[in-house]
Protein backbone atom coordinates (compact mmCIF):
# COMPACT_ATOMS: atom_id res chain seq x y z
CA UNK A 1 0.00 0.00 0.00
CA UNK A 2 1.13 3.45 -0.95
CA UNK A 3 3.43 4.82 2.25
CA UNK A 4 2.00 8.77 2.37
CA UNK A 5 -1.70 6.76 3.03
CA UNK A 6 -0.04 4.65 5.51
CA UNK A 7 1.22 6.78 7.36
CA UNK A 8 -2.01 9.32 8.01
CA UNK A 9 -3.75 6.61 8.72
CA UNK A 10 -1.13 4.95 11.76
CA UNK A 11 -2.07 7.90 14.37
CA UNK A 12 -5.47 6.75 14.58
CA UNK A 13 -4.89 3.06 14.63
CA UNK A 14 -2.57 3.58 17.49
CA UNK A 15 -4.84 5.93 18.96
CA UNK A 16 -7.52 3.17 18.56
CA UNK A 17 -5.08 0.22 20.52
CA UNK A 18 -4.59 3.02 23.21
CA UNK A 19 -8.21 2.74 23.63
CA UNK A 20 -7.72 -0.64 24.58
CA UNK A 21 -5.97 0.37 27.58
CA UNK A 22 -2.60 1.97 28.60
CA UNK A 23 -0.15 0.60 27.05
CA UNK A 24 4.13 0.70 26.29
CA UNK A 25 5.95 0.83 23.21
CA UNK A 26 7.22 -2.32 22.76
CA UNK A 27 3.29 -4.21 23.37
CA UNK A 28 2.00 -1.35 20.68
CA UNK A 29 4.52 -1.79 18.00
CA UNK A 30 3.98 -5.61 18.30
CA UNK A 31 0.53 -5.32 17.97
CA UNK A 32 0.45 -2.79 15.14
CA UNK A 33 3.11 -4.91 13.21
CA UNK A 34 1.04 -7.67 13.23
CA UNK A 35 -2.10 -6.05 11.59
CA UNK A 36 -0.39 -3.57 9.25
CA UNK A 37 2.60 -4.13 7.60
CA UNK A 38 5.31 -2.08 9.10
CA UNK A 39 8.59 -1.94 10.49
CA UNK A 40 8.29 -2.27 14.45
CA UNK A 41 10.03 1.50 14.80
CA UNK A 42 7.17 3.06 13.20
CA UNK A 43 5.25 2.92 16.22
CA UNK A 44 7.95 5.46 18.27
CA UNK A 45 7.77 8.67 16.00
CA UNK A 46 3.96 8.26 15.95
CA UNK A 47 3.71 8.14 19.79
CA UNK A 48 6.36 11.32 20.47
CA UNK A 49 4.02 13.33 17.82
CA UNK A 50 1.08 11.99 19.59
CA UNK A 51 2.29 13.02 22.99
CA UNK A 52 3.17 16.15 22.19
CA UNK A 53 -0.20 17.15 20.51
CA UNK A 54 -1.18 15.95 24.01
CA UNK A 55 -3.79 13.22 22.71
CA UNK A 56 -1.44 10.89 24.61
CA UNK A 57 0.33 11.69 27.85
CA UNK A 58 2.86 8.85 29.13
CA UNK A 59 3.96 7.95 32.47
CA UNK A 60 6.55 5.12 34.10
CA UNK A 61 5.42 1.88 35.82
CA UNK A 62 7.53 -0.78 37.09
CA UNK A 63 8.16 -4.48 35.17
CA UNK A 64 8.33 -7.46 36.49
CA UNK A 65 11.66 -7.62 34.50
CA UNK A 66 14.00 -4.90 34.16
CA UNK A 67 14.01 -1.15 33.93
CA UNK A 68 10.20 0.61 34.53
CA UNK A 69 8.48 0.83 30.91
CA UNK A 70 7.14 4.08 29.92
CA UNK A 71 2.79 3.51 29.21
CA UNK A 72 0.98 5.76 27.36
CA UNK A 73 -2.72 6.57 27.98
CA UNK A 74 -5.21 8.05 25.64
CA UNK A 75 -6.49 11.49 27.38
CA UNK A 76 -9.61 13.06 26.92
CA UNK A 77 -8.63 15.14 23.71
CA UNK A 78 -7.81 12.11 22.42
CA UNK A 79 -10.80 10.19 22.63
CA UNK A 80 -12.77 13.18 20.79
CA UNK A 81 -9.58 13.24 18.43
CA UNK A 82 -10.29 9.51 18.00
CA UNK A 83 -13.29 9.16 17.83
CA UNK A 84 -14.12 12.24 15.50
CA UNK A 85 -11.21 10.96 12.93
CA UNK A 86 -12.42 7.14 13.26
CA UNK A 87 -15.91 8.80 11.97
CA UNK A 88 -14.46 10.25 9.13
CA UNK A 89 -12.33 7.47 8.39
CA UNK A 90 -15.00 4.85 7.90
CA UNK A 91 -17.28 7.09 5.97
CA UNK A 92 -14.64 7.82 3.50
CA UNK A 93 -13.63 4.05 3.22
CA UNK A 94 -17.23 3.39 2.65
CA UNK A 95 -17.41 5.87 -0.21
CA UNK A 96 -14.34 4.46 -1.64
CA UNK A 97 -15.66 1.12 -1.36
CA UNK A 98 -18.59 2.10 -3.15
CA UNK A 99 -16.84 3.73 -6.38
CA UNK A 100 -14.27 0.40 -6.44
CA UNK A 101 -16.67 -2.19 -6.21
CA UNK A 102 -18.74 -0.26 -8.75
CA UNK A 103 -15.97 -0.26 -11.17
CA UNK A 104 -15.01 -3.99 -10.59
CA UNK A 105 -18.60 -4.65 -11.86
CA UNK A 106 -18.50 -2.37 -14.91
CA UNK A 107 -20.79 0.03 -13.44
CA UNK A 108 -23.39 -3.05 -13.12
CA UNK A 109 -23.57 -2.31 -9.11
CA UNK A 110 -27.08 -0.83 -9.25
CA UNK A 111 -28.93 -2.99 -11.31
CA UNK B 1 23.26 -5.13 13.06
CA UNK B 2 23.16 -6.04 16.93
CA UNK B 3 21.71 -3.38 19.21
CA UNK B 4 24.81 -1.21 19.54
CA UNK B 5 25.42 -0.68 16.01
CA UNK B 6 21.54 -0.35 15.62
CA UNK B 7 21.53 2.52 18.54
CA UNK B 8 24.66 4.43 17.31
CA UNK B 9 23.65 4.45 13.58
CA UNK B 10 19.88 5.55 15.00
CA UNK B 11 21.60 8.33 17.20
CA UNK B 12 24.15 9.72 13.77
CA UNK B 13 21.38 9.83 11.47
CA UNK B 14 19.06 11.93 14.53
CA UNK B 15 22.05 14.50 14.21
CA UNK B 16 20.84 17.88 15.20
CA UNK B 17 18.07 17.40 17.14
CA UNK B 18 18.08 18.93 20.33
CA UNK B 19 20.28 16.55 23.38
CA UNK B 20 16.87 15.94 25.08
CA UNK B 21 14.93 14.45 22.32
CA UNK B 22 17.95 12.50 21.26
CA UNK B 23 17.98 11.01 24.85
CA UNK B 24 14.27 10.22 24.97
CA UNK B 25 14.02 8.58 21.71
CA UNK B 26 16.89 6.56 22.32
CA UNK B 27 15.56 5.51 25.62
CA UNK B 28 12.40 4.37 24.01
CA UNK B 29 14.24 2.85 21.21
CA UNK B 30 16.76 0.84 23.94
CA UNK B 31 13.58 -0.11 25.90
CA UNK B 32 12.48 -1.88 22.49
CA UNK B 33 15.43 -4.01 22.43
CA UNK B 34 15.38 -4.92 26.07
CA UNK B 35 11.75 -5.78 25.93
CA UNK B 36 12.87 -7.59 22.80
CA UNK B 37 15.54 -9.64 24.25
CA UNK B 38 13.52 -10.81 27.43
CA UNK B 39 10.75 -12.01 25.12
CA UNK B 40 13.92 -14.14 24.11
CA UNK B 41 14.52 -12.42 20.37
CA UNK B 42 18.08 -11.79 19.38
CA UNK B 43 19.75 -8.17 18.82
CA UNK B 44 20.00 -9.13 15.08
CA UNK B 45 16.27 -9.77 15.33
CA UNK B 46 14.90 -6.69 17.05
CA UNK B 47 17.31 -4.64 14.71
CA UNK B 48 15.96 -5.74 11.15
CA UNK B 49 12.19 -5.56 12.91
CA UNK B 50 12.63 -1.90 13.54
CA UNK B 51 13.22 -1.03 9.96
CA UNK B 52 16.41 1.06 8.59
CA UNK B 53 18.06 3.35 11.50
CA UNK B 54 17.66 6.04 8.59
CA UNK B 55 14.17 6.12 7.92
CA UNK B 56 13.02 5.91 11.68
CA UNK B 57 15.25 9.14 11.55
CA UNK B 58 13.47 10.86 9.63
CA UNK B 59 10.37 9.66 11.29
CA UNK B 60 11.04 11.48 14.30
CA UNK B 61 12.76 14.14 12.44
CA UNK B 62 9.38 14.55 11.09
CA UNK B 63 7.61 14.61 14.05
CA UNK B 64 9.98 17.10 15.52
CA UNK B 65 9.14 19.14 12.45
CA UNK B 66 5.65 19.13 13.62
CA UNK B 67 6.94 19.71 17.48
CA UNK B 68 8.00 23.06 16.33
CA UNK B 69 5.13 24.69 14.80
CA UNK B 70 2.90 23.42 17.59
CA UNK B 71 5.29 25.41 19.53
CA UNK B 72 5.02 28.23 17.80
CA UNK B 73 1.41 28.45 18.06
CA UNK B 74 1.49 27.61 21.37
CA UNK B 75 3.72 30.82 21.76
CA UNK B 76 0.38 33.18 19.61
CA UNK B 77 -1.87 30.93 22.28
CA UNK B 78 -0.01 32.66 25.47
CA UNK B 79 0.37 36.23 23.84
CA UNK B 80 -3.95 35.58 23.57
CA UNK B 81 -3.98 35.28 27.53
CA UNK B 82 -1.02 37.57 28.56
CA UNK B 83 0.39 40.66 27.88
CA UNK B 84 -1.92 41.39 24.54
CA UNK B 85 -4.97 41.13 26.82
CA UNK B 86 -3.39 43.75 29.54
CA UNK B 87 -2.19 45.99 27.07
CA UNK B 88 -5.49 46.82 25.46
CA UNK B 89 -6.92 47.09 28.60
CA UNK B 90 -4.49 49.45 30.01
CA UNK B 91 -4.24 51.34 26.98
CA UNK B 92 -7.49 52.06 26.58
CA UNK B 93 -8.13 53.41 30.34
CA UNK B 94 -4.94 56.01 30.32
CA UNK B 95 -5.25 56.39 25.94
CA UNK B 96 -7.13 55.42 23.65
CA UNK B 97 -10.64 55.88 24.57
CA UNK B 98 -9.62 59.68 26.22
CA UNK B 99 -8.44 60.30 22.70
CA UNK B 100 -11.46 59.19 20.87
CA UNK B 101 -13.72 61.14 23.57
CA UNK B 102 -12.02 64.12 23.20
CA UNK B 103 -11.91 64.00 19.28
CA UNK B 104 -16.03 63.19 19.84
CA UNK B 105 -15.91 66.72 21.83
CA UNK B 106 -13.98 68.11 18.89
CA UNK B 107 -16.59 67.30 16.37
CA UNK B 108 -19.96 68.22 18.78
CA UNK B 109 -17.81 71.59 19.31
CA UNK B 110 -17.70 71.90 15.73
CA UNK B 111 -21.73 71.04 15.27
CA UNK B 112 -22.45 73.88 17.88
CA UNK B 113 -20.35 76.65 16.25
CA UNK B 114 -21.90 75.99 13.06
CA UNK B 115 -25.21 76.30 14.13
CA UNK B 116 -24.17 79.44 16.10
CA UNK B 117 -22.58 80.98 13.39
CA UNK B 118 -26.03 79.99 10.74
CA UNK B 119 -28.24 81.49 13.66
CA UNK B 120 -26.22 84.57 13.72
CA UNK B 121 -26.43 84.93 9.49
CA UNK B 122 -29.88 84.02 9.62
CA UNK B 123 -30.59 86.82 11.50
CA UNK B 124 -28.62 89.06 10.05
CA UNK B 125 -30.40 87.91 6.53
CA UNK B 126 -33.50 88.22 7.80
CA UNK B 127 -33.03 92.22 9.15
CA UNK B 128 -31.24 93.32 5.93
CA UNK B 129 -34.44 91.72 4.19
CA UNK B 130 -37.06 92.91 6.76
CA UNK B 131 -34.99 96.70 6.57
CA UNK B 132 -34.33 96.50 9.89
CA UNK B 133 -30.94 97.14 9.26
CA UNK B 134 -30.36 101.11 7.46
CA UNK B 135 -27.21 102.15 8.67
CA UNK B 136 -23.93 100.10 8.87
CA UNK B 137 -25.32 97.86 5.89
CA UNK B 138 -21.84 97.61 4.46
CA UNK B 139 -20.00 95.86 7.77
CA UNK B 140 -22.89 93.81 7.94
CA UNK B 141 -22.76 92.39 4.63
CA UNK B 142 -19.07 92.21 5.13
CA UNK B 143 -19.51 90.33 8.55
CA UNK B 144 -22.23 88.27 6.41
CA UNK B 145 -19.64 86.99 3.84
CA UNK B 146 -16.95 86.36 6.84
CA UNK B 147 -19.91 84.15 8.53
CA UNK B 148 -20.33 82.31 5.45
CA UNK B 149 -17.15 81.46 4.99
CA UNK B 150 -16.41 80.06 8.61
CA UNK B 151 -19.53 78.30 8.04
CA UNK B 152 -18.56 76.32 4.22
CA UNK B 153 -15.27 75.82 6.20
CA UNK B 154 -16.48 74.23 9.45
CA UNK B 155 -19.02 71.91 7.11
CA UNK B 156 -16.04 70.97 5.21
CA UNK B 157 -14.00 70.01 8.15
CA UNK B 158 -16.97 67.91 10.09
CA UNK B 159 -17.70 66.00 6.92
CA UNK B 160 -13.88 64.78 6.67
CA UNK B 161 -13.87 64.78 11.04
CA UNK B 162 -17.03 62.42 11.04
CA UNK B 163 -15.77 59.98 7.78
CA UNK B 164 -12.09 59.74 9.16
CA UNK B 165 -13.40 59.56 12.56
CA UNK B 166 -15.82 56.73 11.72
CA UNK B 167 -12.72 55.36 9.56
CA UNK B 168 -10.23 55.48 12.36
CA UNK B 169 -12.46 54.12 14.72
CA UNK B 170 -13.14 51.04 12.83
CA UNK B 171 -9.39 50.28 12.36
CA UNK B 172 -8.88 51.67 16.31
CA UNK B 173 -10.95 48.65 16.91
CA UNK B 174 -9.83 45.84 14.65
CA UNK B 175 -6.13 46.86 15.75
CA UNK B 176 -7.49 46.18 19.48
CA UNK B 177 -8.76 43.35 18.62
CA UNK B 178 -5.89 41.99 16.50
CA UNK B 179 -3.76 42.33 19.78
CA UNK B 180 -6.40 41.03 22.22
CA UNK B 181 -6.40 38.04 19.83
CA UNK B 182 -2.50 37.97 19.58
CA UNK B 183 -0.83 40.04 21.89
CA UNK B 184 1.85 42.54 20.57
CA UNK B 185 4.69 42.05 17.48
CA UNK B 186 3.28 39.01 16.75
CA UNK B 187 2.40 39.32 12.72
Amino acid sequence: MNSQIKKGILDLCVLALLEQGDSYGYDLAGSLARKVEVADGTVYPILRKLASEGVVSTYLQESQNGPPRKYYHLTDSGRRKLNSDREEWLKFCGEVNEILERGETGGKADE
Amino acid sequence: MNKTEYLNRLSNELGHMPYGDVKDIMQSIEEHFDEGLSEGRSEEEIAAGLGDPKELANEFKDGAKFNQIMKKRKKVDNGRDGTGRIFVVVFNIFVGVAMWLVLLAAIIAALCILGVDLGIIGVIVASIIMGKITEFIVPFIFLLLTLICVAIFLVVILILGIKYYGKGLKAYIRWNRHVWNYGLGED
